[in-house]
């Protein structure tokens, strides 16, 4: 690989030089190959030549020698001075005698014997010694003796120079070749290296690599494809998520806004008219009726960071289906009524009791009600119906109003996700319901989907969630709707060292016309309590000195007030302090701010 | 290279020497007879009826050639026929004989050539103008050196082919009129 860096970088030159290296390696053990043999048989090669001329020779010079003819012997030998190769050469006679004579120069003339010898001359350097016995039909005639060059080193100089101009015209050639082949292997490369560039340098993810080959580039450029979609799909949802939080923030920022101004208004209505009974009235209305637009806002964006945050915990128990429904109900009951919808309920004559958050259940219930009949027209019609089949509760929740999209039926469960999104837009809320309510569903083990026939045609959501073994138990009565409210005159003790909270449920106590006292810490509480022995205790929590938990223990010592109904109110929320709750001896544990009608429902003696 | 000129100095003292016995002349017989034994070496006849019939030379006069002769080929063959060297007397006809020698004593070579005529017997001789009398190979002593001149069509019209090669060392190369 190090290699390389003294090549170069680019894809092209490498494959060059892979190209040209085995080439360049091919060729040399080709041409090591011919030289080794070249030079093991050439000498054989030679002395076959040398032994072929001296038998050509001797045949020629052959009636020479037998009829003793010098002259025409000199000429025969005379033949051979015109090979490169000759050294020199005789003839002899059959008895041995030297009969003729040729020779290069005349150094080599006595590289030839007197006398023809039966075991040859040792050759000297590069030299070549054969001997050849002339015989004519059985007959010996004479000999020749010749002594060539073997030319050795000139053949493997001149194999070299040749195997070197070859490898390099075929290194050439190799290289012409793989430049103009290379392309179909380097071509996809570069294409989707330009494509990778473009997208780095522009952030632009539309590009693609063109995919021209059906191999592994083709592979390479297909997932390089894949992976810019799905960056492209990502950056989308981004952006997407993005915008949904932005709407989200405007969307919270205007429904908190919404009930600011009537409350001011009634504020205003209030100053400048202290003795208007009936304005009063409508002014305190109008404040309540913000003020819980308001808390339920709030509670909402708590769910969602609950939801965000993973923090959203069942506290699940036995209970029975009838009675989160009839919350719902009673929850929907204020709208229902304001928009003069007909709402018709089915539930299942018998008690179905369930394993669930009556809490949570209840929400997912009232926020489908609430969509339903917020989705509807005036007067419209709106279905509730509970049934249960297979071992399933299925609840279902249709309207005829607004309708969804097809394309919208899975991502109205999405967060932040808004029905209809023109400013005009009647509906209120931050457009958490339905993903809280799938949330909650998907808790509970259940399901929960969404049908349509389109927009203007209704719709319909459906909760499926799984019932314990022997749900159905016995069969019952539908249970009323309506309950009796606390209307009982009490004695009710606040303790809060918040003063204006403590002042503030007070008069709200009061107007319920109970008998109120009110101490701003623990210890008065303690000593006021022994006395006045309330029937109910609010005690808050975070107190200075005696604090809330510490102050129920001793109520509920105390042989005074030991049954009185003890409500804690904080502005904590978390699991752990409403168990912490339970075990001072607390029945309710209340989170500010209170509604009127929890209070209502904890006075009439309702135990959740 | 002093040394190399002390070596020649003495083995040219030894060639000296040896010049009497190695460089005596050969007798004109003596070449003539190693002539004869060495034609039949670029002469093809037909082929011989027995592949174990001998190789029959005949000679008329000329004894002492035929002596040396008969020395050289003694256990000697021409391609598997033992040679055999008969003297034949003037007017004996040269039976069997595959090559017939007519030496310069012999004034029969006209006859004998054309009692020979369509055989396949190479007729070799010794006279000047042989050829001409119907002779195939006329051996003819030229600057003191024994020579020969061919007639290769006679030859050809007894069914003998003579080599080319042969043919190169000849003195001459004739087609005499018969």
């Amino acid at each position: 690989v190090r290699l390389f860096d003294f090549i170069g970088r680019s894809v092209r030159s490498k494959t060059m030089a892979v190209v040209l290296a085995t080439a360049f390696a091919a060729l040399l053990v080709n041409a090591l190959a011919l030289l080794a043999y070249e030079f093991l048989t050439y000498r054989a090669v030679k002395l076959d030549e040398a032994r072929a001329q001296a038998e050509i020779l001797g045949r020629a010079a052959a009636p020479a020698i037998a009829f003793n003819d010098p002259k025409d012997a000199d000429a025969s030998l005379a033949t051979l001075k015109a090979r490169a190769d000759f050294v020199a050469a005789a003839l002899y006679v059959a008895d041995g005698r030297r009969f003729a004579a040729s020779a290069r120069d005349a150094e080599s003339q006595e590289l030839l014997p007197a006398r023809m010898e039966s075991e040859m001359r040792a050759p000297g350097a590069d030299l070549l010694h054969v001997s050849y016995e002339i015989v004519e039909r059985g007959q010996r005639i004479g000999w020749v003796y010749l002594v060539t060059q073997l030319g050795l080193r000139a053949r493997i100089g001149a194999y070299v120079a040749i195997l070197v101009a070859v490898m390099a015209l075929a290194l050439g050639a190799a290289a012409a070749l793989s430049a103009r082949l290379q392309r179909a292997v380097t071509g996809p490369i570069l294409a989707i290296d330009a494509a990778a560039r473009r997208v780095v340098e522009r952030a632009d993810f539309s590009v693609r690599a063109a995919r021209t080959t059906d191999d592994e580039i083709g592979v390479l450029a297909e997932a390089f494809n894949r992976m810019l979609d799905e960056v492209q799909v990502r950056q989308e949802q981004l952006r997407l998520a993005d915008r949904r939080k932005d709407e989200f923030l405007a969307t919270l920022a205007h429904e908190l806004r919404n009930p600011l101004a009537p409350i001011r208004n009634a504020l205003y209505m209030m100053k400048i008219a202290p003795g208007d009974a009936e304005g009063l009235a409508n002014a305190r209305l109008m404040i309540e009726r913000q003020v819980r637009q308001m808390v339920h806002l709030v509670d909402d964006l708590l769910d969602v960071s609950r939801i965000t945050t993973g923090k959203l915990i069942l506290k699940r128990e036995r209970v029975e289906l009838q009675s989160v429904a009839r919350n719902a109900l009673e929850g929907v009951q204020p709208i229902v009524q304001e928009r003069g919808i007909d709402l018709s309920v089915a539930l299942p004559k018998g008690a179905v009791s369930l394993y669930a958050d009556p809490t949570r259940l209840t929400q997912v219930f009232l926020n489908l009600l609430n969509n339903a009949v917020k989705f509807s027209e005036p007067r419209g019609k709106v279905w509730f119906r509970c049934a249960v089949e297979e071992g399933e509760l299925v609840a279902a929740v249709r309207d005829e109003g607004i309708g969804i999209a097809p394309a919208q039926l899975e991502s109205i469960f999405g967060m932040f996700a808004q029905a209809d999104q023109s400013l005009e837009r009647r509906s209120s809320g931050l457009g958490v319901g339905l993903a809280l309510a799938r949330r909650i569903v998907e808790l509970h083990g259940g399901t929960i989907s969404a049908r349509s026939e389109g927009l203007g045609r209704g719709a319909e959501f459906v909760v499926r969630i799984p019932l314990p073994p022997g749900a159905v138990a016995e069969p019952g009565v539908i249970a009323p709707v309506s309950r009796p409210r606390g209307e009982t005159r009490q004695r009710i003790l606040v303790v809060d060292d918040n003063k204006d909270f403590a002042l503030s449920l007070a008069s709200m106590l009061r107007a319920m016309r109970n008998e109120v006292r009110v101490e701003y810490d623990g210890a008065a509480g303690l000593s006021a309590a022994l006395e006045f022995r309330p029937d109910v205790a609010f005690l808050d929590i975070g107190m200075p000195g005696l604090n809330g938990f510490e102050l129920a223990r001793r109520l509920r010592a105390a042989p005074q007030t030991s049954a009185a109904l003890l409500v804690a109110v904080t502005g904590y929320g978390q699991p752990a302090d409403h168990l912490r709750g339970r075990e001072s001896g607390f029945d309710h544990y209340l989170i500010k701010p209170i509604e009127a009608e929890r209070l209502q429902e904890i006075l009439g003696g309702q135990h959740a | 290279l002093l040394l190399r000129a002390l070596w020649a100095v003495i083995f040219g003292g030894f060639a000296l020497l040896a010049s009497p016995a190695a460089g005596q002349q050969p007798q004109e017989a003596e070449v003539k007879a190693a002539f004869l034994y060495k034609f039949p070496a670029f002469v093809e006849w037909p082929a011989p009826a027995r592949p174990d019939s001998p190789f029959i030379i005949a000679l008329y006069g000329a004894t002492e050639i035929a002596e040396d002769l008969a020395r050289f080929a003694q256990g000697r063959d021409v391609q598997g026929h033992p040679i055999q060297v008969r003297i034949l007397k003037e007017g004996e006809p040269p039976a069997g004989a595959q090559m017939v020698f007519v030496g310069r004593e012999s004034a029969r070579l006209v006859s004998i050539a054309r009692s020979l005529a369509g055989t396949p017997v190479l007729i070799v001789s010794e006279a000047p103008g042989a050829l001409e009398q119907g002779s195939m190979i006329n051996l003819v002593v030229s600057d003191g050196r024994v020579r020969f001149e061919v007639a290769p069509q006679t030859a050809e019209r007894n069914g003998l082919r003579i080599s080319s090669r042969l043919l190169a060392v000849a003195q001459s190369v004739r087609s005499p009129k018969l």
